[in-house]
């Protein structure tokens, strides 16, 4: 029982790490790579079956960036995009999209 | 005469219609009422405020509410599909029809942060 509380206590550990991106990294590599698709602050997707990306949770994008990379999300255009970025690039344009505003909310 | 002619229009209308549809998500109008009804399934995780996933891979589950209606629609169908692998996903997605899945995507889009 100790053993798995020590254990989950490290996901929890490894989780806060996580949220370790630089959103103003994020911001130059988000221009580069995301924002034509997604808008520059994330906010403004330029087709309706694209994400809002703004105000998203960072370690779901980093997921999802993760997934797309690795073909077990599969979508073209997104492993062509994901798939030039590294880990902490992701973790980079995470930080700078989650932190900007958009009508994105969790809902009840 | 003109009525087969009315008539072979119509199914070739009808038939080039549904190609472009198959090809991508079938265009239901989704209607947020008839969703009360059916989040009951969504709001065990993304009714909760930082719900995580569990091991292996522990991320916060995405905020849908403001979310863009067409591409809750696709990730649902995706899901449904097994196109998006997510066991929990796959479950729940597969007990909606398109409807419900139209219906649903509508409620979360037309959502306001309160």
């Amino acid at each position: 029982m100790r053993r798995l509380i020590v254990l989950l206590s490290s996901f929890t550990l490894a989780g806060a790490a996580w949220a370790g991106g630089n959103a103003d990294k994020g911001k130059e590599k988000a221009a580069q790579v995301c924002a034509a698709c997604h808008g520059a602050e994330g906010n403004k997707p330029s087709a309706p079956d694209q994400p809002i990306l703004a105000g998203q949770y960072p370690d779901y994008l980093v997921k999802a960036l993760s997934d797309y990379k690795s073909g077990k999300r599969s979508n073209p255009i997104m492993k062509a995009f994901a798939g030039q970025l590294s880990k902490q690039e992701m973790e980079d344009v995470a930080a700078w999209f989650s932190s900007q505003q958009s009508n994105l909310h969790f809902q009840r | 005469m003109r009525n087969r002619k009315g008539l072979i229009l119509a199914a070739g209308l009808l038939v080039s219609a549904a190609i472009p549809a198959l090809a991508q998500q079938p265009a239901l109008t989704g209607d947020p009422k008839e969703a009360h009804k059916k989040i009951a399934i969504c709001e065990g995780c993304h009714g909760i405020a930082g719900y995580k996933t569990a091991y292996p891979h522990v991320y916060r589950v995405p905020k849908l509410g403001g979310q863009q209606e067409a591409y809750l629609a696709s990730a649902l169908h995706a899901y449904k599909a097994g196109q998006r692998n997510h066991p929990s996903m796959l479950g729940n997605a597969q007990s909606l029809s398109d409807q419900d899945i139209a219906d649903i995507a509508a409620y979360y889009s037309q959502s306001h942060a309160k």
